[in-house]
């Protein structure tokens, strides 16, 4: 059965490559590399949590500087399923000791490892890491910047809603702290190369200087950026990042912009609700709305995830093509 | 008793007005005679056919690290670099370890370079004691025990109340203030110009109000006290706005400067998180970078510096937002003024020779930076067509952190003298 299932996966992707040795940022991604990964995505979603050889006997390091339960968990459970061995180096530690970033990158690099999959609270990490290591980098989140696998995820879940391959014609509306939103940075992206329109709804002080330069429109009434809309996206107040001094109080927040069954309800009838998670229940979301309601594909894009993230370890770790990323040893 | 002919170079001194091919005679240290075949025999004559002769360079804003950070910098590599770059005078940053807030770093720091015999240096004390925007520094004492200027560089005395009362109190002993402007609670985190780049980046910014607010609260301050105030690394349209108003309504006491980088490079370099383009202020948008230009040529701006910061190469190779700040320059900035400056036209050589000469000399009041008969022989020689790409690591500077690093610049010096003595040629340091 598995047998079977793995030859499919090796038959779909054909002895294809992506154009993009590491996964920093979704600017790096082709028309050609989104499809591939889409289709490779949903194949592995078929097969739940089955046991793949496909990157038997390759390694994989979680770098997560920066906490986390759902992402880290995600991307250590696919590099399993694919068979890779995986360890995690985590804050604290040598960090607290005293080393130095210089040592710390070259100590990973060291390590000869596959795949190294980086979280950081500073932005620009997980490139910098890149240009030095002969690792495939996965960038899981670096501060403000991005977070490409869930605007990946995202997307699937919204192509896979509308059974389309782009989102010509679709709107898009993103409500909440965009400034801080690191998963806004990589959706914003995402979506614009999909072709989609996209209306952005915050208070001023949530907003990143100049981002109409997206190609999106800024919005200051969410109700009516809602009017219409194929797809509603929420973030999350991102109190740890900063937002604290940004808003007054959660409280009004959730009066200004948090989305009510009512708001979602301006929305297209089968307009769909998004959050990458976790969700602040009432505040970013009201909480009826979160894991039952019809429209709600919450928990659809963290199924996503890990198939999305699945896809993605094969690519970077397995090359057809036998090319080796360029990189400078510190 | 020694001499020095430099013949038949083309003779550049803004300050005299002297722009032609000619011979320069030294004698003991100094400008003896400037002429057309010079005859006069000479212990040493130096070639200078096609080359360009100008007043030894005169950089108003260089951190030398020592006294605390001889790991970054001493004030010996910091002059070996200058003379590499053609500099023969600058003035000494105060943020050393501990602040030369005291006429004992004061007078280390000259003790060191008189030691050293390489450049002039002329140190500047600091504002406040250690810094840190307080309690007055000893001026009177900084003064005269050397001091040229008193900043607080690297910082800005943020408390209004305060930098009014050391204003005043510098303009008692006829100190010149040197001011860093920035307002701290504007720029926050932020170490990148706030903009479509910053956005891109997901890095926290600084908005150029955080400078402008700073640059008039100082300006507004200077006029109430009536103290000589320069205004350092000066960076956005809003900044040099203030200033040509402050020139235009006929304030004689303001002076101002731009260091390299910001007419040179716009804040696009930071794409790809290279942390050598971390620098407050930060490197500007393209619409900033164009009216720094425009008031190099029109006069708003009396001189260009580098801010010359080394760093070692753990404090750069770190998050950007982490990263130490700053750019090393002392090497680079003749070739940057020229390349960025002179070649596209913006102004001519004679221009830029004066805002790296007598311009930034006379703010510190020392007849330096001409090449008048009579005064000291510090003398440097360029090759204008001299094509160079920037290779850090083959600088004089411990600090590899440059801004330029593998950039093409045309323009290098070939030839430093300082006080009749060569001290560099053909790019080695003695």
């Amino acid at each position: 059965m598995t047998v079977d299932y793995e030859a499919g996966l090796l038959a779909l992707r054909g002895g294809r490559d992506v154009s993009f040795f590491d996964l920093t940022t979704i600017d790096a991604l082709t028309e050609d590399d989104l499809s591939l990964i889409f289709s490779l995505a949903r194949k592995f979603r078929e097969g739940k949590t089955a046991k793949l050889g496909l990157c038997k006997g390759r390694s994989q390091v979680n770098a997560f500087f920066e906490s986390s339960t759902r992402t880290q968990g995600s991307f250590d459970l696919a590099a399993k399923n694919l068979s890779m061995d995986t360890t995690n180096v985590g804050p604290g530690s040598s960090t607290k000791k005293g080393e130095s970033f210089l040592d710390t990158i070259a100590t990973l690099g060291a390590y000869n490892v596959s795949v190294i999959v980086i979280r950081a609270a500073e932005a620009g990490v997980p490139e910098m890491v890149a240009r030095h290591v002969g690792a495939a980098i996965v960038n899981a989140g670096d501060g403000w910047h991005e977070h490409p696998t869930q605007a990946l995820l995202d997307a699937l879940t919204i192509l896979d809603h509308f059974g389309s391959s782009d989102l010509t014609g679709r709107l898009v509306t993103i409500v909440g702290d965009a400034k801080h939103s690191r998963v806004f940075g990589s959706l914003v992206r995402i979506l614009k190369k999909l072709r989609a329109e996209v209306r952005v709804a915050a208070a001023e002080t949530l907003m990143p200087h100049s981002f109409e330069r997206f190609g999106v429109s800024k919005y200051y009434d969410v109700e009516e950026a809602l009017v219409g809309a194929d797809v509603v996206y929420a973030l999350r107040v991102q109190e740890e990042r900063g937002a604290r001094a940004d808003i007054p109080t959660l409280r009004e927040y959730s009066k200004t912009f948090g989305i009510s069954e009512r708001r979602l309800k301006l929305a297209k009838p089968n307009a769909i609700l998004m959050h990458p998670g976790p969700v602040i229940r009432d505040i970013d979301v009201h909480s009826a709305l979160v894991s039952r309601h019809p429209q709600s594909r919450i928990l659809m894009q963290v199924e996503n995830g890990m198939a999305v993230r699945k896809a993605i370890l094969w690519l970077l770790a397995e090359r057809y093509d036998k090319v080796r990323k360029q990189y400078v040893h510190l | 008793m020694s001499t020095l002919l430099i013949t038949n170079g083309r003779v550049l001194d803004p300050c005299t007005g002297r722009d032609a091919v000619c011979d320069v005679f030294v004698k003991d240290g100094i400008i003896a005679a400037i002429g057309t075949n010079l005859d006069k025999a000479a212990d040493e004559v130096l070639d200078a056919t096609g080359f360009v002769v100008t007043p030894g360079l005169v950089d108003l804003q260089v951190h030398f690290r020592e006294p605390g950070r001889e790991d970054k910098e001493t004030i010996e590599t910091g002059s070996r670099a200058c003379l590499a770059g053609g500099i023969t005078s600058a003035v000494s940053m105060p943020n050393t370890e501990p602040v030369a807030d005291s006429q004992s770093v004061i007078e280390f720091i000259q003790k060191r370079s008189r030691e050293l015999g390489l450049i002039n240096i002329f140190p500047a004390g600091s504002i406040t004691k250690n810094q840190e925007g307080t309690m007055l520094s000893e001026m009177w004492e900084l003064k005269r025990s050397g001091a040229v200027a008193v900043t607080d560089d690297g910082a800005d005395v943020q408390d209004a109340g305060i930098l009014l009362k050391a204003m005043e109190y510098a303009k008692t002993h006829d100190l010149l203030v040197m001011s860093h402007c920035e307002t701290e609670c504007l720029t926050g985190e932020g170490v990148i110009h706030e903009g479509w780049v910053s956005t891109q980046l997901g890095l926290p910014s600084t908005p150029e109000v955080a400078e402008d607010l700073a640059v008039a609260k100082n300006i507004m301050l200077s006029k109430r006290s009536g103290v000589r105030l320069h205004l350092l690394h000066n960076s956005t349209k809003g900044a040099i706005r203030a200033i040509r108003q402050a020139k235009q309504e006929g304030y004689r006491n303001i002076t101002a400067e731009v260091s390299v980088q910001h007419f040179a490079l716009t804040d696009e370099e930071c794409l790809g998180y290279n942390t050598n383009t971390k620098m407050y202020p930060p490197l500007r948008s393209r619409e900033h970078v164009e009216v720094v230009i425009g008031a190099l040529k029109d006069g708003t701006i009396d001189a260009i510096t580098t801010d010359h910061a080394p760093h070692i190469e753990p404090d750069k190779l770190k998050p950007f937002s982490e990263a130490a700040f700053g750019s090393v320059g002392v090497e680079t900035s003749f070739a940057v003024m020229y390349t960025y400056l002179v070649l596209p036209g913006y102004l001519s050589l004679a221009e830029g020779i004066a805002l790296m000469t007598y311009k930034p000399a006379a703010i510190i009041r020392k007849s330096k930076g001409t090449l008048a008969v009579g005064s000291d022989a510090d003398v440097t020689i360029f090759d204008l067509n001299k094509v160079w790409n920037v290779d850090p690591e083959r600088f004089y500077s411990k600090g590899k952190n440059s801004v330029f690093a593998n950039k093409e610049l045309t323009g290098k010096a070939i030839c430093t003298i300082v006080g009749g003595q060569v001290k560099m040629r053909g790019g080695v340091v003695f």
